[in-house]
This record gives structure tokens, C-alpha cells and sequence, in this order.
């Protein structure tokens, strides 16, 4: 079992076991997610289904560890993002005492809880990423869009950025000319265009790279070339102090470097491993120190003269806003950078998410019903955008919707979810064409065929019931109640999620007498 | 740019809005009547000459009035009116007469007003400084302990009068004299009240000590020199006289006090309100994805928004100030605007009274201005 967890870390991208997310509210608890375990890997394409109230997006927000508290909080289980579980620190955050259903006392404690939104703040929007269904709602109305996307990129590579920076202002002639050497022996236009961007990014002058491209496309003379790059190189050189880059470069260096400590120690807390938690604890404290003494002058500077000190990087942020713009296919992204959002479609709007989202290069993107908002043609453009990412930066995509036709076009793997528990999952073939679970089944054959649509006496076949309450969810397997196959069985005892085929698992007794041992302690 | 023809299309609607104020400032002179408008006709109108006269005297001066029944009464209320209006616009405000002094209404207001500037913008500002740090933190911890707090703090400033916290104000840190700033300058305690930690004057804004009489001039006599703004804190600062500065802040303490409680407990609870308001829309959700530092989410992304609907009050705040200042400045004897209104009031100084309508309205009509313009220049959605 161990053993097996390892494993699946190692070649997932995420994976979350045992997830519990309750909401504390004034009618009861609401048992929103129950023990449900998935892993998502590298480069794969996720998808998870389920009618309206099933427990999709707290599952979406658990991953980013968004659930909001109050009224909610997840109580159990573990959410591995690249092997780090970042609920390492889920147990002594708070306590909960349950003296009745609807009287539920949390105590927080303050100084574990933000040291633990520290760490997140590092992980959210770095190494996953996450666009939400109403881009009309999730971008703040009163900032402009390009304040937004700086933003995002301002957070999470601020090493880089000073890094590029420093290369671009000491950049000298024979840089330059190697420069041209290595674009000019590129074999065709395409792959030189693709490296032109890349070497731009690199030092710092992404906006420079349509100039390059049309130079190499005009000329083939390497001297006019090497002076021509020189001399645009030369005018956004800025003449800024080295010494002041290198500081502010070093100071973010520490703070990053605060922060995987400060990550690690956690996981040396939670390990019980007193030896190296003490050593980190004590690096992090010679860092505080640093900070105190060295980079004092430093971040005082930050924090008063933050418009001049920022200077240089908000305007690298800006040329890489442009370029994400024009990444998602946004038209006249020089004139959406300072558009408010009231000013943009819902399409424009969520391209410029995804462009937030991407401001990073996350490993994982986690896409709430993304296109649920949009009109078709606008869905059809999203989701292509999508899958053309997911190619070109290998990011895994969890993908959350209620339509299957998304499914079907976006996903390589399938989980559907019903009231809170994993009923099946399998690949996207497997599903459509060899569904096990009867709610999976019931799905299917709600999808409106399009044969089926000119006949007269066709209907739509839905299931029949509604979504259970989660306050108090039926007992046994939570289906049974709207379930045209159920035993006596299915009331009594909670099914197991069981691998019956290669890569394919189901929760029902139909299929395996495995049961859910439930575990009734509730809370920790 | 298109901010700027905003402007002048917001200030353009002042003009109807003048004019109603008009009417509405020609109504009560109508209500108050020729006997009162004639005592401040002129600077000296003579009270023992026959009605028939005083009647002449007011239609030269444009009432037409006229002696029905053995009464003085208004006759021709349009062609007043217009009258009224052209004085009002040249600055023939009439004149008050005896108690509080003898000045033109205007010379008058001129006088007092800057009193009352200093003690609103002072109020105002302390009152910003104070709600905005707590209004945030409050509002980012709904129901949390300091939140309670906080909500008494507010209930509280509803709910006392300025009138009983300015007394308990002087009778914990008044300063009758004898100790503390601005020594001497205190007038008489009120009855029965004994200052119990002799801190700060509660008399006035200290230019009393400074002199007593003529309004006019009264500045360039005392320092030597035109001080333009009236206001005293700024006129010590510009004449460089940091004694007059220091007694000119102690006298504010009290007073400012008194307002701001008043001011605080709205903004506060605006903001406060706002704040869980934005708490719960989706763009936090999105900041908060994007890796925001918590506090930054509460400072940049919720208050931002949460200061859009404390803005849009703000003008109805700024009218209860103008309500708070008058009992104020009654209860610590400092001489603005309120306590001209309410002097004037008690002398039947009908050009007192009609002055100080006005000049309200004018007030009310550019904070609401300015309030309009603050708000569009903070919500893009504004169009303009
Ligand atoms: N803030 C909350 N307070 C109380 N209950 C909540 C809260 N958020 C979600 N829930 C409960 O959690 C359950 C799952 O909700 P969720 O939003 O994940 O559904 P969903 O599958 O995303 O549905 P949809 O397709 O409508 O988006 C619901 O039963 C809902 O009642
Ligand atoms: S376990 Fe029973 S009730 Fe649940 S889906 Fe299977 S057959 Fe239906
Ligand atoms: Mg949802």
C-alpha cells in the first residue's frame, strides 16, 4: 500500500487521496466530498463529471486549498502536487468540536494557519494553476487586465526576471554576434521564429522579437545582421545599476529560498523527524536574519519606493503580458492590456485567464467549467487553446464540466463523480463505450443523440430523482435511491472504488462485494 | 481628458440644483418676513420711523412690502425673487445687527467659515486615517472578537449625541485654565462642571486670548502681516508662530474629537461592510489562485472594491457632519458657521439665517460633486 503511494506520486502530476470536505453550516453539515482519492499525470488530460451539486468544484478548490472558511474546511486526506502534500499541516491547524450537527466550534490557530498561507501563496499560481466559469466574475473589476497578468508574473519569477534582465544589460557585441550565428544557422524559418522568442524572453526583450523575426526574414548578411540586433538591443537597454539587479535578484533568491525551506521544514514537522526540522528552522531563522541586517536598506526600499524600485521588472512583466496575450490568440493585445474587464467578452475574458494561468508555466491547470459561460463558437476556440497548451507545455489539465461532449473532445482520463464519492473511472473510451456504473450509464444516455433528436417519439432519457441532499446523505451507496438496479445490499453497506479492468474502477456491487469501510470518527 | 468634460458636465447639473436652492432660500425669507429682513436692511436702519417708511426702504432695496392692515408684508413675490437672486449672486447678503456683532452677513460668514473648515477637514481626515487601517482589518475578520468591538465602537458613535460625549470630553480633559496647553485661554467652565485631568482648552479655537472684537483686519492686527486663509492653524504655521500653532492645535483636540467619533462610526461600518461584501466575490478566489500573498489580497483586490460603495455615502456623511458641527461648536463655544447659524438664530438675524442656508447647500452641492468625480476617477465602470 505504501509502497503503491509512492509510486503514484512519482509519476503523477497530482494526486489527492482520502479527500474529506465538510461545510459547517447553520442547517448541519453538509459532507460535500467524501474519501475520494484520484491522480492526475504528467501531461494528461483530466476530466472529472457530475450533475450540478456533485462536488466538482470543492473538489477544484480543494486542490488549490480554496475552500472557503467558514463555513467549510477539509478535514481529512492528503494533496500531493509534484510529491509535496501540501495538507501536510491539515491536522494541528485547527480542532473541531461537533456538539451537535448545527453547533460546530473551530478553533484556528492563527499563527499555524498563516504560516500555512504562506506556503500556499508559493504553490498557487506557480506550480498549479487554476481558471474559473464566470470570467465575467473572476477578474477584479476595479484593476486593468495587464495589472492583473503582471501580477501573476511579478509573484512567481522574480529570479528570472532579474536574471534576464542582467543579461540584457550586459550584453555586449560578441553576445550578440553568437547570437546571430546560432539564429542564423537555424535550418528554417519556423524553428529559428520559436528561437528568436526564446532567446528574447531570455534576456529580457520580448518585445523586441518581432523585430528580429522580419530582420532575418529581410536579410541573410550576417555583418548588417549583428549590427542591426545591436543596435535595437542597445536602445532598450536601460542603463540600470548592476549592482542594484544583482541585489534585488539576491533578495529574491533568499526569499525563495525561505520558502522551500519553510515547505520542508512542514514536511520534517509532519515526519516527526525532530533532527532536521531543527536544522531547517535554524537556516530559516539565519535567513530572517539576513533579511534583517543585509537587506534591510533593501526592503525598506520595497516597500516605500516600490513604483522605482519595481521599475525594470514591471516593464519586463509588461512585454511578457503582451507576448501571453498574443500566446492565446487575443486580437490587439496592446489595447486589452489596459482594458478594464467590463470592457472585454466573456471569450476575451477567459483567454486572458488562461493567460494569467499560464504566466508561470504551471505543471498542472485546473479549469473549473471553463467554457460553461460562453456561446459555442467561443467554447470551441477555448478549448482548442486549451488542448493546444496542454501539447505544447506537457501541462496536465484537470478538467471540470458537466458535458460529455467536453469530455470527449478534451479528456484522456475520466473520473465521474456523484454526491461527493468516485463512482467511476476509466480512459475516455472506456466511459463512453463500455460504462460500468449505472450512474454512468444514466449519463450516457442523457446525451441527447443527434439521430435520435428527428424522431418523433424520442426522449430524452434522463435519471430519474435529483441530486441527494449531502446533510444527510443516503446511506449505503449514495445512489441507491435513484438506482434501477439496487439490492438490498447498496442501503446497507458503501461500495469500494475497485480496479475491475485495467484502468478502470468502479464503486458498485454490481461489479465487486469490496465495501467502503467508513470511517465514523467524523473529525479529528 | 474625458475625465475633464466630465467635470464640467457634473458641475454644469449644479446650476438647476442652485437654482432650487434659490427657491428654496426665497421661501424662507418669505416665511421670516419684512419686519426681520428689515432690521439687517442696512448697516444702521433706523427702527422708530413709521411703517410706511420702512416699507419704502425695503422696496428701494428691491422687497417690495407694503403696509396692509397696519402690518409690513412681502407684495411682489416674482419680481423679488429676481432681486433676491441678483443680491445673493453680487454678495448683498444684508447685515447682522447687535448680537453676535455687527458686520455684513457676508463679512461675517467670511469670518467664521474658516473655523468650521478646520474643524470639518480636520474631523474628516482623522476620521479617513482611523477607518481605513481599522475598516480593513475589521472587515477582513467578520465576527471575529475586534469585529465586535468594532461594531459597538460604531453603534455607539450613532448612538451618543455630540452634544453629551463633547461634555464628557470636557469634564474628563478639559483644562480650565489652569494647567496644560494654551494656558489662559480657556473662557469660564460650565456650570457644575469641574475638568478632571486639566489636559486640553475646550473654549473656542484660541484665537480668543488674541483679541475680542473686529472681525475685520483681525488677523493682519495680531500678526502683523495679510494672512489670506482665516484659518488659524495654517496662519500661525505661515507667520511661523509656533506657540500660536501649538495652542491653535490643543484647542482643536476636543472638538475634532467630538466630530470624528460621529464620522468614524459610519465610514467605519461602510467600509467595514464592503470589505465582506468583496470578501466573497469571485475575484478574490482568482487572486488568491494566483498565489497573492493574503495580505495583499486584502489590500489590493477586496478593499479596492470595498471603497467604491464607502464613497457613494460619503456625501450623506458629510451632510450629517454639517449637522454634527453645529452642536459642537455650541458645546465648546468655537466659533464657526454652526455657531453663527444658531446665534443668529437666537438674535432673529434673519440675514444670518438665510446666509448660512444657503452657504449649506452650496457645501452640500460640491462635496456631492467632488463625491461624483472621487468615484468615477475609482470605478472604471463609470462611464463619462
Ligand atoms: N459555501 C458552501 N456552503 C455550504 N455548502 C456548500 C458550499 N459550497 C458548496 N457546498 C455544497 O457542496 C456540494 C457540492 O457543491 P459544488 O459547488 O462542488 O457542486 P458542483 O459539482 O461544482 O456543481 P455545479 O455544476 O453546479 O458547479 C453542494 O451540495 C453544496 O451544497
Ligand atoms: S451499488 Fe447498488 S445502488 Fe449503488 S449503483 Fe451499484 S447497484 Fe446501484
Ligand atoms: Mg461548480
Amino acid at each position: 500500500m505504501e509502497q503503491n503511494v509512492m509510486l503514484n506520486q512519482e509519476e503523477s502530476q497530482l494526486s489527492v487521496e482520502g479527500l474529506k470536505v465538510r461545510f459547517f453550516t447553520s442547517k448541519g453539515i453538509v459532507k460535500a466530498i467524501d474519501n475520494l482519492s484520484f491522480s492526475i499525470r504528467k501531461g494528461e488530460s483530466y476530466g472529472l463529471v457530475g450533475e450540478s451539486g456533485s462536488g466538482k468544484s470543492v473538489t477544484a478548490t480543494s486542490v488549490m486549498d480554496l475552500i472557503p472558511d467558514p463555513p467549510g474546511r477539509i478535514i481529512r486526506g492528503k494533496i500531493f502536487i509534484n510529491g509535496y502534500n501540501i495538507l501536510n499541516d491539515l491536522d494541528r491547524l485547527v480542532t473541531i468540536r461537533i456538539r451537535k450537527p448545527t453547533d460546530v466550534r473551530i478553533k484556528r490557530r492563527k499563527r499555524l494557519m498563516k504560516r500555512h498561507n504562506y506556503i500556499m501563496s508559493g504553490i498557487r499560481g506557480d506550480r498549479v494553476a487554476m481558471i474559473f466559469q464566470e470570467p465575467f466574475l473572476s477578474l477584479n473589476p476595479v484593476m486593468t487586465i495587464g495589472d492583473q497578468i503582471r501580477e501573476a508574473i511579478l509573484l512567481h519569477s522574480r529570479v528570472e526576471i532579474a536574471n534576464s534582465i542582467i543579461k540584457r544589460e550586459t550584453l555586449n557585441e560578441d553576445d550578440v554576434s553568437k547570437i546571430a550565428d546560432t539564429l542564423m544557422a537555424q535550418p528554417d524559418n519556423f524553428t529559428r521564429k520559436k528561437l528568436i522568442v526564446r532567446v528574447c524572453s531570455q534576456y529580457a526583450i520580448p518585445e523586441l522579437a518581432k523585430l528580429f523575426i522580419d530582420l532575418f526574414e529581410n536579410s541573410t548578411d550576417k555583418e548588417f545582421i549583428t549590427k542591426e540586433l545591436l543596435s535595437l538591443v542597445n536602445t532598450k537597454k536601460t542603463g540600470l545599476s548592476l549592482e542594484e539587479l544583482e541585489e534585488a535578484r539576491n533578495y529574491f533568491l533568499l526569499m525563495d529560498r525561505k520558502h522551500d525551506l519553510s515547505l520542508r521544514l512542514l514536511e520534517a514537522e509532519k515526519q516527526e523527524n525532530e533532527k532536521l526540522a531543527e536544522k531547517l528552522h535554524l537556516q530559516i531563522r539565519a535567513i530572517n536574519q539576513q533579511l534583517r541586517s543585509d537587506y534591510l536598506v533593501y526592503s525598506l526600499k520595497r516597500r516605500f519606493l516600490r513604483r522605482f524600485i519595481d521599475k525594470p521588472f514591471v516593464e519586463y512583466a509588461t512585454g511578457r503580458t503582451l507576448e501571453l496575450l498574443m500566446q492565446v490568440n487575443i486580437a490587439g493585445p496592446e489595447r486589452v492590456i489596459d482594458a478594464y474587464p467590463h470592457e472585454l467578452s466573456g471569450g476575451m475574458l477567459q483567454r486572458c485567464m488562461i493567460a494569467m494561468a499560464f504566466s508561470s508555466n504551471p505543471q498542472i491547470l485546473i479549469a473549473d467549467e471553463p467554457t460553461t459561460a460562453l456561446d459555442v463558437t467561443t467554447q470551441a476556440q477555448i478549448l482548442d487553446l486549451m488542448r493546444e497548451v496542454n501539447k505544447t507545455y506537457n501541462t496536465s489539465i484537470f478538467f471540470i464540466t458537466h458535458d460529455l461532449a467536453v469530455i470527449a473532445e478534451m479528456c484522456d482520463r475520466v473520473g465521474v463523480i456523484y454526491g461527493g464519492n468516485l463512482v467511476e473511472e476509466a480512459s475516455v473510451k472506456e466511459i463512453f463505450y463500455n460504462a460500468k456504473h449505472p450512474y454512468t450509464t444514466g449519463l450516457m444516455n442523457a446525451i441527447p443523440k443527434a439521430e435520435r433528436r428527428y424522431e418523433k417519439t424520442a426522449r430524452l432519457e434522463s435519471i430519474p430523482g435529483s441530486v441527494p441532499n449531502l446533510i444527510d446523505p443516503p446511506t449505503g451507496c449514495r445512489f441507491h435511491p435513484r438506482c434501477k438496479f439496487r439490492m438490498d445490499v447498496c442501503s446497507e453497506k458503501k461500495p469500494k472504488l475497485v480496479e475491475i479492468e485495467k484502468e478502470h474502477k468502479v464503486a458498485c456491487f454490481l461489479y465487486s462485494d469490496e465495501v467502503e469501510n467508513e470511517i465514523e470518527e467524523e473529525v479529528p | 481628458m474625458e475625465l475633464k468634460y466630465f467635470i464640467l458636465r457634473r458641475s454644469l447639473v449644479i446650476i438647476p440644483t442652485l437654482m432650487g436652492l434659490t427657491v428654496i432660500t426665497f421661501i424662507l425669507l418669505w416665511g421670516l418676513g419684512p419686519e426681520l429682513i428689515y432690521r439687517g436692511i442696512n448697516s444702521s436702519p433706523k427702527v422708530n420711523i413709521p411703517l410706511s417708511q420702512q416699507a419704502l426702504i425695503l422696496s428701494q432695496n428691491g422687497f417690495s412690502a407694503a403696509v396692509v392692515n397696519g402690518k409690513l408684508v412681502f407684495t411682489n413675490p416674482i419680481g423679488m425673487y429676481f432681486n433676491f437672486v441678483s443680491d445673493l449672486f453680487r454678495g448683498n447678503w444684508g447685515y447682522i445687527i447687535g448680537q453676535p456683532l455687527t458686520a455684513p452677513t457676508l463679512q461675517a460668514i467670511e469670518f467664521y467659515f474658516p473655523n468650521t473648515i478646520q474643524l470639518a477637514v480636520g474631523a474628516t481626515v482623522m476620521a479617513l486615517l482611523i477607518a481605513m487601517p481599522l475598516g480593513t482589518y475589521i472587515g477582513a475578520r467578520p465576527n471575529s472578537a475586534s469585529d465586535q468591538v468594532g461594531r459597538i465602537f460604531s453603534l455607539s458613535g450613532y448612538a451618543l449625541p455630540a452634544f453629551w460625549l463633547g461634555l464628557v470630553l470636557i469634564v474628563l480633559f478639559g483644562n480650565n485654565g489652569t494647567a496644560g496647553f494654551g494656558n489662559g485661554t480657556s473662557g469660564n467652565t460650565p456650570v457644575g462642571i469641574i475638568p478632571y485631568l486639566n489636559i486640553f482648552p475646550y473654549f473656542g479655537n484660541g484665537t480668543e486670548f488674541l483679541s475680542t472684537t473686529a472681525p475685520k483686519g483681525f488677523f493682519s492686527s495680531t500678526f502683523g502681516q495679510t494672512l489670506p486663509t482665516h484659518i488659524f492653524l495654517i496662519d500661525s504655521l505661515i507667520a511661523g508662530k509656533l506657540n500660536y500653532f501649538v495652542i491653535a492645535l490643543a484647542h482643536m483636540v476636543l472638538p475634532v474629537a467630538t466630530v470624528t467619533y460621529g464620522v468614524l462610526a459610519g465610514i467605519l461600518r461602510f467600509i467595514r461592510a464592503g470589505m465582506v461584501d468583496a470578501s466573497g466575490q469571485e475575484f478574490v478566489k482568482t487572486a488568491r489562485a494566483k498565489g497573492v500573498p493574503e495580505g495583499q489580497v486584502i489590500k489590493k483586490h477586496i478593499r479596492k472594491n470595498a471603497l467604491l460603495p464607502t464613497v457613494t455615502v460619503l456625501g450623506l456623511l458629510i451632510s450629517g457632519l454639517l449637522g454634527g458641527v453645529v452642536t459642537v461648536e455650541i458645546v465648546f463655544n468655537y466659533k464657526g458657521i454652526g455657531w453663527l447659524a444658531v446665534q443668529a438664530a437666537l438674535n432673529y438675524q434673519a440675514w444670518g439665517i438665510l446666509a448660512i442656508t444657503f452657504l449649506f447647500g452650496i457645501i452640500l452641492m460640491v462635496t456631492n460633486l467632488i463625491v461624483d468625480v472621487v468615484y468615477a476617477f475609482m470605478d472604471p465602470r463609470i462611464r463619462y
